[in-house]
């Protein structure tokens, strides 16, 4: 049935018609005259007056679908449902929008409130029972009824369609094409009556695909290897050295960085980080590198997290796949949102904006309020994919370099088994041996002594020191066991009436979920902490493999139902204890408006004792929201976690726990120790132990010698290093939000796949596998136009981001078959595809059209060259431009990976958010590595079109404005850049032709005609004119013209 | 700047212009384009009040406010929309006396002296609303039209739909008064617009536009350079056989080393009259009101050089911008001062040298202020109802259109949207909102989204 809905929306709306009417209140029939006359004259002027305009059968522009022209109009309603509920005003929309409440719709008529008389006589109309008497006509309406038709759209549009594995055509020159591709380009340009560009000339050739695959300039020793080689392989070796370079992946990953909004701050009020972004942008460089399966890589993205056997770093062995789940999270954020649901809802659908253009090239996020325009995608298709999001959390998963934590781990957890085991064989003499009755009768006469003196607040020092004195107690033990008496012998466990705790971990986890080391349940069996402590039962603890492990404890999902939610723990250090409320991520920069949602490293702390604490404060204005519990564990800190209820607990028991004497004492101690004998925990040895009062030692010293021995290796660990990365949460449905808003719910959505792939329900893994299948029309088509649209300017399909209809058509969708359908069949190697590419004869073109070709046949055969009848001229990349000036100069830093370097901060760059100016060389390192801060993004980047990180793009704007030629010209770090190559040239033991010839080469990869160093030198001469002699500074000047050239900035 | 253009790079450049190339038509992006209609005016200052102004301590004046001052608003308001801090107050009656000013009986406030002495050039709109009641994403809405980060903003569709009338200097100018809002330099991107529909952020000093000032010791030495790219890119465009990416290319060297004189020579208030700036407050006592004063004075000049739209943002040092949510009384005190006299200069003066009638002045916040107190003496966002005036470019003086309800808390009579707004704005400038659209994201964007009405009461 679900399916035939999508498809078949139509016939149930038909149907829905039918049944308003079957339940309609009243029927014309029956109204009285007073009824019918109080419609007439109250009722019906105030809708035509008001209302018709937009909401009548001839309206121009039916507004939310809605009519109120006829009953059928209001009791069928629109997006909204029915708009009155005859006798219930709360219930009824139509009130709600005239009274301008704005509970679930806004006010209405939308330009000015309706006079208060007019009003109340709606209001009236509908506590009557909304008489309506005019006829039902349902002919009139046919043209409202929807007519999105998804099979129909489907059907139509080519993309969707399997892809083809399409045979080269015949040419007629068999001559020039190398390749496969090279018959599917010409035998259109044969078509258009045209011919391809001659070859392009070895310097222009390498220089090209330099820059296109590393986007580095060549230097002049690679260029004079290339050019000295004859072999017929010379062009492949070139290639091959390419995409082997470790900065293939520096260049390429940045291409995909702007898919995925690719930044380190969030953007809006503060500009807060996004921290550990760059990680992810590492990952990318390395995953290009080493070309990993493009469709895995795919898989990785969605669902990492989830691989049963995740890719490792062959070096450092940790996790890769996970880091690839970051891209969810680029999106931007506000702190202090006064509608939480609202800012999750906009994030949901940047990320679904992302994944459908990224991937699929599909324009999804249009269906986020209604049913697409053009495409084959529906709101619920939408609202499937938010489900996919809302059942996942973002988490920071810590990496374990050189599995250094796992390897502590696998020697930890076998010596806390051994010393567990050890414990069990107890000595039988420890009571009388420690005089433990002794020192519990002299501490409870002096905590009787203490409650007795209501004036003394601390236990005085010369009462512990004479009673010590006075029965021969060591002082300070007898003072510990003074001041833990009451905490070793605590009241009846508190509990909550009325309800189930929220979690108790009596039994395990219990559908709460962990990532990280740090976080073990802990049920009935002995078991010690590798600090040397014994652990609660009934609780998860952070602490057991020592205070510098790492996790995060995560609840499932639940509403908020409470003002307060009360969590028994017992933490020190570094901890986060928090309600994460709609996904909601930014209270711990800012807490405004989610006040006391959040626990922190100082109001977390309990010092070790067990506490009842309290998330509430702003808590109770989200009520009704969906929330989860989490609870981090930062290192150098640990938490455990004993029980959660949501109503305040209440003390039960007499409040009597401590024993009457020592003898009774004893009693309880034998008990506890009989536990340990049996493998069992003892919550009073343990609190003991928590007090000093009683050591793993006294116990049993062999026990004290292992736990000492995982002690050590706890301690040598290092800090974490972490990513951004998704985690399952709770899996869920989603409503979809009627006209996109999430105050007006319409029907629920489990978390599927779109209709038109197939609409498969199930895991977010299995998601990814369905947008990563060799079955799936889109995935592979969309990313080998990419990378044709990245070598050649210009995609088969020119809309990169959009293969939807209202996308440009293929100018050669058999290539585009064939490209992606090789692509596959190599393995989905990115890699494979650029190599197919930039060794064909097409991509070896010349930028100047063949000369036979005449120039006014070429004005209409292919006015913006779409056939590739020639190579297109391109503007570099500013990344290219920057990182060409740093290598030119001799300053580039070709270091790999790690943090970013801090934005040069202008003074034109003020405002709120504003960090620290960083270098203006940016330490001289590559482009990809410099910050990427939203509020503050760098500006050279910017003039030259770097997008801004706030949607997917796969397709910059190419923009040619004077503000690019005021760069080059003035902006300081180009100029110093010039400064720096003339110092370097300045060192060279070669003539001044000799050196200019040099400098235009490693410039422009060309060698300069005579005339050109003619130029030059005269240039020399008469900048020194102006100086008065000739020195660096016209050196400096020479350089600084030859980066402002547009064989600079330019590749032909 | 002709001396230099006779001898040297602008003259061989002057040549160029003339050969047979045509040209690119990305150069085009800034030439005069024609508007879909007359227009009413050919620019738009835009006078950001940054943090959103009080509408009944202003120009919205309700006396229901001293009747119920300090009582519980949820009690006699009723229900209240949640607030950006949570800290509702009591009912605060305004603290300035209110008097109706000039032919049209305008209501105005003592904090607006100079104001009130031109009330019947201004236009109010006393029922504008916003969807947010957070500054950055209010911020994003009145520029762009959007609540999000990165769409092209109001200055940019003009240029996008009408070009500008100069050349050497960007159609889109902000003059930064100390404060870039909430939400940063994108409330002045072009968002998915080519770049040079961009805001350029001018500050007020000698070189108030990045890399406008030539780094070499002189005139001579930037010349020779740009003589020699000259030579070496037309060899270059030659060989390839004549690119447009190439040619436009060049041409913006030449416009560039124009813009290099323009700007400072417009900064330049040296030229302006000691009456003129004393008129503009550039003698103030006031520091602000001097800053204020120079943005005012420059604004004029930008609209005389045929710069399309000009945006103000405000001086640092009154407060948190207009954003009272504490000390209302000398935060809005100084905010009033700062702009007060520069506002009635300029308006004066545009109307002395006649350009008033084709220069649209708008004058507004990103939302309002709520009716009774945030904590004790301040008052939180309110984007429900609040009030914005225009002026010239073919507003119809002296009129006030729209209500708030009896608290000044929502607007209740013609209620506006930012969206109407924008399409207002618009179309006084001839362009027609529905149909000045970008194709990006398989969508033709536009200012207004979907939506947009004429404001048609304002329009003369």
């Amino acid at each position: 049935m679900r399916r035939s809905y999508y498809y078949f929306q139509t016939f149930i709306i038909l149907i829905g018609m039918v049944c308003a009417f079957a339940t309609a209140p009243l029927s014309a029939k029956e109204l009285t005259s007073q009824e019918a006359e109080f419609f007439e004259a109250k009722v019906r002027p105030i809708l035509v007056e008001h209302c018709y305009e937009c909401h009548s059968v001839e309206a121009e522009d039916i507004e939310a679908g809605l009519v109120l022209d006829s009953r059928w109009g209001w009791e069928t309603g629109g997006d909204s449902g029915a708009v009155v509920v005859p006798g219930k005003l709360e219930e009824s929309l139509l009130i709600d929008a005239v009274r301008y409440t704005e509970n679930v719709v806004s006010g209405m008529p939308p330009r000015s409130k309706l006079p208060d008389n007019e009003i109340r006589i709606l209001e009236q109309w509908v506590m009557m029972g909304a008489p309506d008497p005019r006829e039902k006509k349902e002919a009139d309406h046919s043209h409202l009824v929807e007519s999105f038709n998804l099979k129909k759209r489907f059907e139509e549009h080519w993309s969707w369609r399997a892809i083809g594995d399409p045979q080269p055509p015949q040419v007629k020159d068999t001559s020039w094409p190398k390749g496969v591709i090279d018959r599917f380009v010409l035998a259109r340009l044969e078509k258009a009556n045209l011919r391809p560009a001659k070859r392009a000339d070895k310097r222009i050739w390498i220089r090209r695909v330099y820059f296109d695959l590393v986007g580095l300039p060549p230097s002049p020793e690679q260029i004079l290897g290339y050019l000295n080689d004859d072999s017929p392989k010379a062009d492949e070796k070139v290639v091959r050295s390419l995409l082997d370079s470790p900065h293939f992946g520096e260049k390429w990953a940045r291409h995909w960085m702007d898919l995925v909004r690719y930044a380190e701050t969030y953007g809006h009020e503060f500009d807060y980080p996004i921290q550990y972004a760059h990680e992810y942008r590492d990952y990318l460089i390395r995953a290009w590198n080493a070309d990993v399966p493009f469709d895995d890589l795919i898989r990785e993205h969605i669902a990492g997290d989830l691989l049963e056997d995740p890719r490792r770093h062959p070096n450092d062995g940790f996790n890769e796949s996970v880091i690839g789940t970051g891209f969810w999270y680029f999106h931007e954020a506000t702190h202090a949102p006064t509608d939480v649901l609202g800012n999750e809802s906009d994030i949901i659908d940047n990320q679904i904006d992302v994944f459908g253009k990224a991937f699929l090239g599909l324009t999804i996020a249009c269906a986020r309020c209604h049913d697409h325009k053009f495409d084959a995608i529906s709101t619920a298709d939408y609202y499937g994919l938010s489900a996919y999001i809302q059942s996942s959390c973002r988490q920071l998963y810590p990496l374990d370099p050189g599995g250094q934590i796992a390897e502590a781990n696998a020697l930890i957890d076998p010596l806390r088994r051994e010393a567990a085991e050890q414990l069990t064989s107890v000595d039988s003499e420890l009571f009388q041996r420690l005089r433990f009755g002794e020192y519990f009768d002299a501490s409870n006469a002096l905590v009787k002594r203490l409650r007795r003196s209501k004036a003394v607040k601390e236990l005085p020092k010369d009462w512990v020191q004479g009673a010590a004195k006075n029965k021969d107690l060591d002082a300070a033990k007898l003072e510990r066991w003074t001041k833990f008496l009451p905490i070793l012998f605590p009241e009846a466990k508190v509990i909550v009436d009325e309800s189930e705790p929220f979690a108790s971990f009596d039994q395990g986890l219990q559908g709460w979920s962990t990532s990280g080391t740090a976080f073990e349940a802990v049920g009935g069996e002995l078991a010690l902490s590798a600090d040397g402590d014994l652990a609660y039962s009934g609780t998860i603890d952070s602490g057991l493999r020592g205070s510098k492990q790492v996790g995060v404890l995560r609840s499932p999902t639940f509403e908020i139902a409470s003002d307060k939610i009360h969590v028994r723990l017992k933490a020190t250090g570094n901890v986060t204890v928090r309600v994460v409320i709609d996904s909601y991520q930014m209270a711990s920069f800012n807490a405004l408006l989610f006040k006391g949602t959040l626990l922190n490293q100082k109001t977390a702390d309990t010092k070790g004792a067990w506490r009842w604490k309290q998330l509430s404060g702003d808590l109770k204005k989200y009520r009704g929201h969906k929330a989860y519990l989490e609870f981090i564990d930062h290192s150098e800190g640990e938490i455990a976690i004993d029980a959660i209820t949501f109503l305040a607990p209440k003390k039960q028991g007499s409040g009597k726990a401590i024993p009457k004497d020592g003898d009774a004492f004893e009693s309880r101690w034998n008990l506890a120790i009989s536990k340990l004998r049996s493998g069992n925990s003892s919550e009073l040895v343990a609190r003991m132990v928590d007090a000093g009062v009683l050591s793993i030692a006294d116990l049993n010293e062999s026990a004290n010698v292992t736990i000492t021995k995982a002690k050590e290796i706890a301690n040598r660990l290092t800090a974490p290093r972490y990513v951004v990365a998704m985690a399952e949460g709770t899996r869920e449905s989603a409503n979809v939000y009627i006209r996109g808003s999430h105050g007006n719910l319409g029907d629920e959505v489990p978390p599927r796949f779109i209709e038109a792939l197939g609409g498969n329900a199930g895991s977010r893994l299995e998601l990814a596998n369905l947008v990563a299948s060799q079955d799936n029309p889109l995935t592979s088509r969309v990313i080998v136009n990419r990378i044709w649209y990245l070598l050649t300017g210009r995609g088969i399909v020119p809309t990169v981001d959009d293969f939807g209809p209202q996308g440009k058509p293929a100018t050669h969708p058999e290539l585009l078959d064939w490209l992606a359908t090789d692509f596959v069949q190599h393995g989905w190697s990115l890699k494979h595809v650029i190599e197919q590419i930039v060794l064909s004869q097409t991509y070896r073109q010349s930028s100047s059209a063949h000369r036979e070709l005449d120039q006014e046949f070429l004005a209409t055969a292919d006015p913006t060259n779409s056939l590739l009848h020639r190579m297109r001229v391109r503007r570099l990349p500013p990344e290219s431009i920057r990182d060409a000036v740093l290598s030119v100069s001799g300053r580039i830093d070709l270091k790999l990976f790690g943090p970013s370097v801090a934005t040069h901060r202008t003074p034109f760059m003020t405002g709120r958010g504003a960090r620290e100016s960083g270098p203006l060389d940016g330490d001289g390192r590559r482009s990809i590595y410099l910050s990427v801060y939203r509020n503050f993004l760098n500006p050279f980047m910017l003039t030259f079109d770097m997008p801004g990180p706030f949607g997917p793009k796969g397709k910059r704007s190419e923009s040619n404005v004077p503000a690019q030629a005021l760069t080059m010209m003035n902006d300081p770090m180009v100029v110093e850049q010039a400064r720096l190559w003339s110092a370097r040239m300045a060192e060279l033991p070669v003539s001044d032709q000799e050196k200019i010839a040099q400098m235009v080469e490693l410039a422009h990869a060309s060698k300069p005609s005579r005339e050109q160093i003619e130029l030059l030198k005269s240039f020399l001469v008469s900048q020194a004119d102006q100086y008065g002699k000739l020195d660096q500074r016209s050196w400096t000047d020479l350089g600084h013209a030859l980066f402002n050239m547009k064989a600079f900035t330019f590749l032909r | 700047m002709l001396q230099w253009c006779a001898s040297g790079f602008g003259a061989i450049a002057l040549n160029a212009l003339g050969s047979d190339h045509a040209p690119a038509e990305i150069l085009r992006a800034m030439s005069p384009k024609a508007p879909h209609f007359e227009p009413k005016a050919k620019n738009i200052i835009f006078l950001y009040m940054d943090g959103g102004p009080s509408q009944v301590d202003t120009f919205d004046p309700k006396p229901m406010l001293d009747k119920y001052d300090g009582q519980d608003p949820k009690e006699v308001i009723g229900n209240l929309a949640p607030t950006q801090f949570d800290n509702v107050g009591k009912v605060l009656k305004s603290q300035w006396d209110f008097k109706q000013h000039g032919e049209s009986g305008h209501w105005i406030s003592s904090l607006f002296p100079y104001l009130a002495e031109v009330a019947d050039e201004l236009a109010f709109i006393k029922s504008m609303t916003s969807e947010f009641s957070e500054h950055t994403s209010a911020n994003y809405f009145l520029h762009t039209g959007n609540g999000f980060q990165g769409r092209p903003s109001m200055g940019a569709w003009l240029g996008y739909g009408l070009g500008s009338e100069n050349q050497e200097l960007p159609g889109f100018v902000v003059l930064n008064g100390g404060l870039i809002p909430p939400g940063g330099l994108d409330c002045f991107g072009a968002g998915f617009l080519p770049s040079a529909y961009q805001g350029s952020v001018f500050l007020p000093n000698q070189e108030p536009l990045a890399n406008i000032r030539p780094l070499e010791d002189n005139r001579t030495l930037q010349i020779n350079k740009l003589d020699l790219i000259r030579k070496f890119d037309q060899d270059l465009n030659r060989e390839i056989g004549g690119d447009a990416e190439i040619e436009a290319a060049i041409q913006n060297y030449e416009t560039a080393f124009q813009m290099q004189t323009a700007v400072p020579d417009l900064m330049n208030l040296g030229e302006e009259t000691e009456e003129t700036r004393r008129l503009y407050g550039l003698d103030s006592k006031f520091k602000n009101t001097q800053v204020f004063g120079r943005q005012c004075l420059v604004a004029r000049r930008l609209v005389e050089r045929g710069v399309r739209f000009i945006e103000l943002t405000c001086p640092g040092g009154n407060g948190d911008r207009w954003d009272q949510h504490k000390n209302l009384v000398d935060g809005h005190n100084k905010n009033c001062r700062t702009v007060d006299q520069p506002i009635a200069a300029l308006i004066k003066d545009l109307k002395r040298v006649g350009l008033l009638d084709s220069t649209l002045i708008v004058w507004g916040g990103e939302f309002g202020r709520t009716p009774f107190a945030q904590g004790k003496d301040g008052r939180d966002h309110n984007p429900f109802g609040f009030t914005i005036w225009m002026a010239g470019g073919g507003t119809k003086p002296g009129v006030s259109v729209g209500q708030t309800d009896e608290w000044g808390y929502r607007a209740i009579e013609d209620r506006f949207e930012i969206h109407d707004l924008h399409a207002t704005m618009l179309h006084l400038l001839g362009i027609d909102h529905t149909r000045s659209t970008f194709r990006f994201s398989g969508r033709d964007m536009r200012l207004t989204d979907v939506h947009g009405h004429l404001i048609k009461q304002v329009i003369a």
